[in-house]
């Protein structure tokens, strides 16, 4: 009777899983879809923008070839390298930002301390692009929208406010005890050396998810580009060069370029992930636990 | 010793500043004004491969004038978004650029469009003709060197269709396969102006408002349901009619010069291109009318230079400058003179582009309220694809977007 029981219990355990893995491989290949559409789109043989068949017909590299080869009209290379060099400088400057400001109000005490994080929480609010037009007016009378300043512009952009967004970090460091910043005091650290050598080895998820927002915020970032390069072709990112690939002069000749483009820029990207995963997940938890 | 060294410098100093001096009163007697151009076109006009058109035209304008030391500074926009960029900042933005002429009032709004007057306005005015000149004039001023039309027409395939039959949609949909952009408002009204619709009565009298009601339009859109649900009859969206007749599935499509060079690629010898055919409604024969516009040379109110501005735009819409576009670009010139030479007069694209430009098109209105007529119509192709408007209710589906094209929306 018990034994039936059990073997009940069981077969309704494994069709609750079967139910449940069916739904979530369905959800899986719904998600997946266009990943694998942009993928095969990206080595179609077939031109233009415009096919009958989900699957494509004959693969090519050529795609791949002519976005680093067909320089004359939409420069990917160049605009792979501006993108690149903006993403990492932007992602070394706003995470140094970030991080600082962060200790800055976990562990210090100061007059402005409260009135600055009311101020971030308020400014926080008001998406970005909103101050676009007066950025842009600043920038150009302070002489850096020509030219190779355009670059300095964009890396200004993109790290400027990151000390406003220091909450989900701040929270992490609030869970290092104060006990080991008052040990390293008495021993004779200093507040640069607590910060180097002792809460950022603690906070390595964090440092990590840090760098990880703060790089993909340039690399993917359209508004701010398009308002600051203008007519600057050779300042292009990656993001307003893919947008162009699709003006109704190139579209024809350009869609399976711009699906291999896209491939490529998400490379970069699902590298950082892939290597930093498990970090990415802790970095939402707490540094020492127990 | 220290003190000797001291001298020594000073002399050196006042020497160098003597030298220096002398070298810049002596380039200001002898050369030219310095000036600086900022110039934007499509990156097509720049690059190598397709002949630095931009630069050519600019370095031999350089040449001839000698008068003045211009360094060119070259930009990216193309006519399309030239408005918008030049717009958001026109003190930071070319000297010279192209913009399309739908663009007119976003550029006059911004203050950032230069009136074109005197000898400059005639020889413009004598070498285009009226069609293309009223394209770029508002409230009486011409702002800007015309240098190309900007319509659409029909590609066909010459080995479905005769030279007969591409003269009627009626006939070649019973030949071949015909695909048209039925769900975009820059298309469709085409079939609505052959039956006496209009908008804003000649194009610029804003008071008089769009007119694609009454008894003619619902006509029209009842010949749209039937079209649409023709057999041989395809919606070409988001580049299936250019797919279609990749695979000879479609042999007709509807666009413009920017894909000529694809097309002759797919279609080879058998590319045949025609000004729009008429359609049949109710027995009889009503034209198609597309969209026209053209694209021109601007020439910025902010610019430090404007007598070399102006000029240098005359010259880039002058007819060398044009014959170099077309035998680079495939731009298809539009200065008379030049069309009416031979060699250009016999292609077929010229042809076809030229009289739907001058015989089956509408000047596209660039008056404000234009912008609340796109959405309606593309609602409209969209409601007969959807199956939402049928014969029934036909009358009213016109009469509501009539009504959504004379209204902005809120009030």
């Amino acid at each position: 009777m018990s034994s039936e029981k059990k073997t009940s219990a069981k077969r309704i355990q494994t069709r609750t899983n079967i139910l449940v893995h069916l739904i979530l491989a369905i959800l899986a290949v719904i998600w997946l879809f266009p990943v694998v559409w942009v993928v095969l789109t990206s080595f179609r043989a077939e031109k233009g923008s415009y096919v009958s068949s989900f699957l494509t017909k004959s693969f090519t590299l050529d795609n791949y070839i002519k976005l680093f080869t067909d320089t004359s009209i939409l420069n990917f290379p160049q605009m792979f390298l501006n993108t690149l060099f903006i993403a990492i400088c932007s992602c070394v400057l706003s995470a140094f930002f970030l991080l600082s400001a962060s200790y800055c109000l976990s562990r210090l005490r100061f007059k402005l301390r409260k009135p600055y994080m009311n101020m971030a929480m308020i400014l926080g609010l008001f998406p970005g692009f909103m101050s676009m037009v007066a950025v842009y007016f600043i920038l150009k009378a302070v002489g850096l929208t020509e030219g190779n300043n355009v670059r300095f512009a964009l890396i200004l952009c993109y790290s400027g406010g990151a000390a406003l967004g220091f909450q989900i970090t701040k929270g992490f460091f609030d869970t290092i005890p104060m006990a080991l910043d008052e040990a390293a005091l008495l021993d004779g650290c200093t507040r640069w050396q607590i910060f180097t050598k002792i809460t950022l080895p603690l906070s390595k998820p964090i440092v990590i998810y840090t760098i990880l927002t703060s790089f993909i915020g340039p690399w993917v970032d359209f508004i701010f580009a398009k308002v600051i390069c203008r007519a600057n072709s050779d300042q292009y990112t990656v993001a307003i060069g893919l947008w162009r690939m699709l003006e109704k002069e190139y579209i024809d000749n350009w869609y399976t370029s711009f699906a291999a483009g896209a491939v490529l820029i998400s490379i970069p990207i699902a590298i950082l992930f892939l290597k930093l995963q498990k970090y990415y997940v802790n970095g939402m938890a707490g540094a020492v636990k127990g | 010793m220290r003190k000797k060294l001291l001298c020594m410098l000073t002399a050196l100093l006042a020497l160098a500043l003597v030298l220096t001096g002398c070298g810049s009163t002596e380039g200001a007697q002898g050369s030219a004004e310095k000036v600086r151009l900022m110039v934007w076109s499509p990156s097509e006009d720049q690059s190598k491969d397709s002949g630095e058109w931009l630069q050519t035209c600019c370095e031999q304008f350089a040449q001839l004038h000698p008068e003045w030391d211009i360094t060119f500074v070259y930009g990216v926009a193309d006519e399309a978004t030239a408005a918008s960029t030049v717009s958001q900042d026109p003190s930071a933005s070319a000297d010279v650029f192209l913009f399309a002429n739908d663009t007119l009032t976003t550029l006059t709004d911004a203050g950032a469009l230069a009136k074109i007057g005197g000898k400059y306005a005639d020889e413009i005015l004598a070498t285009n003709s009226a069609a293309l000149t009223d394209s770029l004039t508002l409230d009486d001023y011409l702002y800007g060197v015309p240098f190309t039309t900007n319509t659409w027409f029909m590609y066909y395939d010459k080995s479905v269709f005769s030279e007969e039959d591409v003269k009627n949609l009626d006939t070649m949909l019973e030949k071949g396969v015909v695909s048209f952009p039925f769900t975009n408002s820059w298309y469709l009204p085409a079939f609505y102006f052959g039956n006496g619709c209009t908008l804003f009565g000649d194009g610029t009298q804003e008071e008089l408002g769009a007119d694609f009601g009454g008894e003619n339009a619902v006509e029209v859109t009842n010949y749209l349901i039937d079209l649409y649900n023709n057999p041989n009859f395809v919606v070409d969206a988001d580049g299936s009619g250019m797919a279609g007749l990749r695979d000879g599935s479609i042999n007709a499509i509807f666009t413009g010069s920017w894909d000529a060079a694809s097309i002759q690629e797919i279609l080879g010898d058998n590319m045949g291109v025609a000004a729009l055919p008429t359609y049949t409604l109710n027995g009889e024969q009503k034209q198609m009318y597309a969209y026209a516009g053209s694209k021109a040379i601007g020439v910025n109110s902010h610019s430090k230079y404007m007598v070399q501005a102006i000029q240098l735009a005359i010259y880039l819409g002058s007819a060398e400058a044009q014959q170099l576009h077309y035998e680079l670009r495939n731009v298809i010139p539009c200065n008379t003179e030049l069309l009416a030479d031979p060699a250009i007069a016999g292609d077929e694209l010229v042809a076809a582009q030229n009289d739907t430009f001058d015989s089956t098109s509408v000047l596209q209105p660039f008056v404000a309220s234009m912008n609340n007529c796109w959405t309606p119509v593309e609602n409209l192709g969209k409601g007969i694809r959807n199956g939402t408007i049928t014969h029934e209710n036909a009358a009213e589906q016109t009469a509501a977007m009539n009504d959504a094209m004379n209204s902005n929306g809120i009030s």
